[in-house]
């Protein structure tokens, strides 16, 4: 069953590099490039909303970091890389919107769904190891781009900051937990289990609808609708949007969060306590059943 | 002793209104190369279908002793299909297609597979969207050469493809596949074809089985007359169950009569199946008309 299992890991890897390995890498490589160019003086990104330049650093800054203690400025540099990667996830987050739409849609679009059925692989096995591959694999494959954009991040900044002057070179490195990486792996692994409901649900609609995206907006919207007329509420809308959002900033998490920070393992355990995280779970185990059944019934290998 | 792959009975599917299958009773043993002949919405492909696990179907059916609808994954180590061309995923390469199925399939020998493309023109490293029609489907024969299953089922599986890839498909399917044990199940509307090769036939027509048997007896059942041209009343008196005429020339299709008589009338030799298969359903027609 690891053989199969691995097998067919490898098969997604295979067949969607470009949205899960290319993409976060070109963004991790161009996002390298501006911020060693900003921290170099090659250039600087200046707006009304936002100021990406080394100007940041006045003698008010210096001075409040220098005063701040080491708690208080190991979470401010940490805020600040993990506010890094959010390109790097929003463009993973794209790819895995586009590969749960059409997972199940392209393999009908091209009849390949003829060749995977003919062989010892259960619709059920093929379900879960695509599950497998957004919830376990994704986040494992973007890490090493957030890696290599802290690290450029840090060293550009320490380079910058002592032949400024300003602190020594091990200044930002004191703060850097490298422990964060694997925070950002859990915390990630649990942002897909909180997701999940969304992912099966457009995987569902790539399974039973010949237009994927028609046939996970319109049931959506029509429910939404449908809810506001009947009862006045808005609690499925409301529902999707949490399930859209971090999972730690969600109204249902215990905790409340100011600033930006890699959420701590227990964190995550006090997610896996609260009911909403199980409905969520129960929603896509739900949605699996109806994938598998589609799926093993679908006999019209026809998608627009 | 042969043993049973394929035990169906009363094998009904229903699509709206209308039966694509409509009462099939057949036995199919190990080592039959067993031809499915008949004309589109026969139910060829419905009955190929059931045997795959793929569709839902009344009655009882058994494929090598499971029930192929329930036990499909299981069924499928055993039983390999081509049920269309060029389903192989295109965006694939050659190595990854044989790497994926050397891990999810237990009976498949990747060496072997290896050995049988090394005589084909297909690179390991070639992209399947980049492979002609005809290299795709050798590929997945040799694929599925490679994986030693107890039946295979093969539904058009040379749809589309020029004469020589068809002749290379049969042949290499026979003088490297077939063993005399495996039981191969062909469905394909270029009958001429595949005479040659098949053990058995199965004449379909409306979801219905309408002649089931061996070519051998076959061959000594039915007997084409090409009578004498004085002879060709002699020979219309004989009853034959179906008369053409080809390039100007009377043919008359006998069932089980003496060949010595008709010898005696002109020349004899047993039918080609796709001439038996047009006489049947006429004799069909003319039954169910009467």
């Amino acid at each position: 069953m690891t053989s199969i299992f691995f097998a067919m890991l490898r098969r997604e890897v295979q067949e969607h590099k470009v949205a899960f390995i290319y993409a976060p890498f070109i963004v991790t490589i161009v996002l390298c490039f501006v911020i060693a160019s900003v921290y170099f003086g090659i250039t600087d990104i200046q707006t009304a909303e936002f100021n990406f330049s080394t100007e940041i650093y006045d003698e008010d800054y210096q001075e409040g970091m220098l005063q701040a203690s080491p708690e208080a400025k190991a979470r401010v540099i940490r805020a600040g890389l993990t506010v890094l990667a959010l390109p790097v996830l929003i463009t993973v987050g794209f790819g895995i919107l586009a590969y749960n739409l059409s997972t199940f849609a392209d393999e009908r679009k091209d009849r390949s769904l003829i060749f995977w059925r003919s062989l010892p692989v259960s619709d059920l096995t093929t379900v879960i190891s695509k599950l497998l591959f957004v919830i376990l694999a994704v986040p494992l494959m973007i890490l090493p781009n957030i890696i290599l954009l802290q690290f450029v991040a840090v060293m550009s900044a320490s380079i910058y900051f002592v032949s400024n002057d300003i602190v020594s070179f091990g200044y930002l490195w004191n703060s850097y937990f490298i422990t964060d990486w694997f925070r950002i792996i859990f915390s990630l692994w649990a942002q897909a289990l909180w997701t999940l409901p969304i992912f099966t649900w457009l995987m569902f609609a790539g399974t039973y609808s010949r237009k994927p995206v028609l046939g996970a907006v319109v049931p959506l919207v029509a429910t939404v609708v449908l809810e506001g007329i009947i009862f006045k509420t808005n609690s499925i809308f409301e529902f999707i949007i949490e399930r859209i959002g971090f999972w730690s900033r969600s109204e249902s998490f215990p905790k409340k969060y100011e600033e930006v920070r890699v959420v701590d393992v227990p964190d995550i355990f006090l997610l896996f306590s609260t009911p909403e995280f199980w409905i969520g779970i129960i929603i896509s185990a739900l949605l699996v059943v109806g994938i598998v059944y589609t799926r093993s019934t679908n006999n019209d290998y026809t998608v627009e | 002793m042969s043993e049973i792959i394929i035990k169906a009975e009363s094998i009904k599917k229903n699509y709206d209104a209308s039966y694509a299958l409509d009462g099939i009773d057949i036995e199919v043993l190990s080592g039959q190369i067993l031809g499915l002949i008949g004309p589109n919405g026969a139910g060829k492909s419905t009955f190929l279908q059931s045997i795959l696990g793929l569709i839902k179907t009344e009655g009882n059916l058994e494929v090598l002793g499971m029930d192929p609808r329930r036990d499909r994954h299981q069924l499928l180590k055993e039983v390999c299909s081509i049920t269309d061309v060029a389903v192989l995923p295109k965006w694939m390469t050659v190595d990854q297609v044989l790497q994926y199925v050397d891990g999810v399939h237990p009976k498949f020998d990747i060496k072997k597979c290896l050995s049988i493309l090394s005589k084909t023109d297909i690179k390991r490293s070639s992209k399947i969207k980049i492979l002609s029609r005809g290299l795709v489907v050798q590929l997945h024969l040799s694929i599925v050469m490679a994986i030693d299953a107890k039946l295979l089922v093969l539904d058009e599986p040379t749809l589309g493809l020029d004469l020589i890839y068809r002749k290379e498909f049969y042949s290499q399917l026979i003088e490297d596949y077939y063993d005399g044990d495996r039981t191969i199940l062909i469905s394909t509307h270029q009958v001429e074809e595949i005479e040659g090769v098949l053990s058995d036939a199965l004449f379909m027509n409306q979801g219905r089985v309408v002649m089931y048997d061996s070519i051998e007896s076959i061959n000594k059942k039915f007997l084409e007359l090409r009578p004498n041209n004085d002879s060709i009343e002699k020979g219309r008196s004989l009853q034959p169950i179906h008369q053409r005429i080809e390039l100007g020339r009377e043919v008359l299709l006998f069932e089980d009569t003496d060949e010595k008589k008709l010898s005696e009338l002109g020349e004899v030799r047993p039918p080609f199946i796709a001439d038996l298969f047009m006489a049947i359903m006429d004799k069909t027609k003319r039954g169910t008309e009467s």
